[in-house]
């Protein structure tokens, strides 16, 4: 062992050092996306179908989130504003004004940029538990704006998009195309996470979370690499909130915007693996399918129960697997390769 | 006479402590100085003002004809002033010639290209064999090495050293001292503050000394090493250079 003598204790997570491949992509990369792609294409069970729609869109919210939180350092609790916001402004667009979802989940996804870029202007000053407290209260404030603003949000009520099929309300009678755009989705959030993780900007993001003084001493303004990161993880979460709406048709501000929302994109990254592309993708595909099948089976005869096998979960894999599974994954296959 | 950079009577206070004083001196392009002082004399103060990492209650800073006194340290290290840190602060999750690369950003856009100098760079410290290991496995000797790659891979025009001697074995302590003994002849204007002083006297061709923040010697080894001042506050004992 070598003495350590830069360990710091600023409250910023200390995760284990993982070899990164950069823009190339793995034998397991390719292999989970062509199984996806099959299942997509193939059609799934009725049933399942509800279930891959959910599994793709919070792998592609997990990875979305994780640009923020594993890539920059940036661990938020907020992310359901964005969310939120990205839900709220294409459908509110639609019922509203009658703008087609096609352009608002654009607006939706610019709209919730735009507000990731001012949260972290104001609150990536604060280090460690004080910024992600702030995310958490930021969330809130919308949260409860949109509680209030009844005339355009709907309120507690809530705001529906008419159940009609058509292309331009972008509502689709067939499961499997939702199926598809969550792919789609997931895929396009991948690709931008798998560029950036090659790239130079990437690197600006890593040095900002290892060391922000190291970082401004070679150049790199934390604060602008921390908006920008802010942003584009907002912008995909945005995107995703638009999409969420389009699938389920209702939104109410206590869940679309709710803290357990937040969580779950951040839980979702951390299971599979912070700061890894394929990290979010695996944590999603483990504990999404998990949770909702444990829901529906346990969900008559012990309400309830679903949620403490999952935090059971939870725990072990944060204990046991600190780099998340994916860690674990390239711990393997490093070992095998010496052998 | 073309100083790279001026320090024009800076001052800067922590509450009602002058850690620094009333400061004034310039460096010559390609002059390797040495700056030294007992614990607590405002040298790594000093470093952080011309960093950028503080801003002087008084006083002005001008490098390269640039008026820097106000800037951050991010842009202060885009126009040529790199640093080391006494306390290595490495990027805990990337390898070391990830590490070196991220200053190496500064000259080549290129992830390959800044890759290339990188490895480039630790060559030149002797650290070719790590390239790829995590940085969380280096002794603190490699550390220090890793820490002056960084500074060296972002082709500065100045340098500031903070204590890179420290931690190291007589062996690594020679090949360093020759090594930064060189960087003057590279084109690289050279601050260096050190504790360990033989290494210092023999290199620099000037050493400056802080006390309380305030400059109180400033001229070559030799005279300054035999300077009564100096001598009744930091060096103890009159220094010989033999």
């Amino acid at each position: 062992m070598s003495l350590d003598v830069t360990q710091q204790s600023t409250g910023r997570l200390a995760l284990p050092f993982l070899p990164r491949r950069g823009a190339r992509v793995s034998v397991l990369e390719i292999f989970i996306f062509i199984v996806c792609l099959a299942l997509a294409i193939i059609g799934l069970p009725q049933t399942l179908q509800d279930v891959a729609v959910l599994t793709f869109l919070w792998a592609g919210l997990a990875l979305a989130w994780n640009i923020a939180g594993g890539y920059a350092g940036l661990i938020s609790f907020g992310h359901a504003a964005f969310f939120g916001i990205g839900a709220y402004t294409s459908t509110i667009l639609f019922v509203h004004l009658g703008l087609t979802p096609w352009i608002g989940i654009w607006c939706g996804g610019a709209l919730a940029a735009l507000f990731g870029a001012l949260l972290a202007l104001i609150c990536a000053r604060l280090r460690g538990p004080f910024f992600i407290l702030s995310t958490l209260a930021a969330a809130e404030v919308v949260r409860i704006g949109a509680l209030n603003w009844a005339s355009l949000t709907g309120g507690p009520e809530g705001l529906s998009i008419p159940p009609v099929a058509g292309m331009t309300s972008m509502v689709f009678a067939s499961k499997a195309a939702y199926v598809a755009m969550m792919l789609l989705f997931l895929l396009v959030v991948y690709a931008i996470t798998k560029l950036l993780e090659g790239s130079r900007y990437g690197y600006y993001l890593f040095s900002v979370r290892d060391d922000s003084d190291a970082a401004s001493a070679a150049g790199v303004n934390p604060l602008t690499v921390r908006t920008a990161a802010m942003a584009l993880s907002a912008g995909l979460t945005g995107i995703g909130g638009s999409l969420f709406a389009q699938y389920f048709l209702y939104l109410d501000p206590t869940f679309v915007i709710s803290p357990e929302l937040s969580f779950q994109f951040g839980l979702l990254a951390a299971v599979g693996g912070l700061g890894t592309a394929i990290g979010p993708v695996l944590g999603s595909f483990l504990i999404t399918p998990m949770s909702e099948l444990l829901r529906s089976y346990l969900g008559n005869q012990a309400a309830g129960l679903h949620l403490v096998i999952y935090s059971a979960l939870l725990i072990v894999v944060m204990l046991y697997f600190p780099g998340g599974i994916a860690g674990a994954l390239t711990r393997i296959v490093s070992r095998k390769g010496k052998l | 006479m073309t100083a790279i950079l001026t320090i024009d009577n800076v001052s800067h206070r922590f509450g009602s402590l002058w850690a620094v004083r009333d400061v004034s001196f310039s460096v010559e392009r390609g002059e390797l100085l040495g700056l030294i002082g007992p614990n607590g004399a405002g040298k790594s103060t000093l470093y952080n003002l011309i960093a950028g990492v503080l801003i002087p209650t008084k006083g002005e800073i001008f490098f390269d004809g640039l008026k820097v006194s106000h800037w951050k340290s991010h842009r202060v290290a885009r126009v040529g002033i790199a640093r080391t840190f006494q306390i290595p602060k490495p990027y805990r999750q990337l390898s070391v010639v990830e590490n070196v690369m991220l200053t190496a950003f500064q000259h080549e856009r290129s992830v390959s290209r800044a890759r290339d100098l990188a490895i480039e760079t630790l060559a030149d410290v002797g650290l070719r064999d790590y390239v790829d290991v995590p940085v969380t496995t280096l002794t603190v000797g490699l550390l220090k090495r890793l820490e002056v790659a960084r500074a060296l891979a972002m082709r500065p025009k100045l340098v500031l050293f903070d204590e890179i001697m420290a931690g190291l074995t007589p062996t690594e302590v020679s090949t360093m001292t020759k090594f930064v003994g060189g960087l003057p002849a590279r084109g690289i204007t050279v601050i260096w503050v050190e504790h360990v002083l033989y290494a210092i006297m023999k290199t620099a061709s000037r050493i400056m000394v802080l006390n309380r923040g305030e400059l109180i010697a400033n001229g070559e080894p030799a005279a300054v090493a035999r300077d009564p001042a100096v001598v009744k506050a930091y060096l103890g004992e009159e220094m010989s250079l033999a």
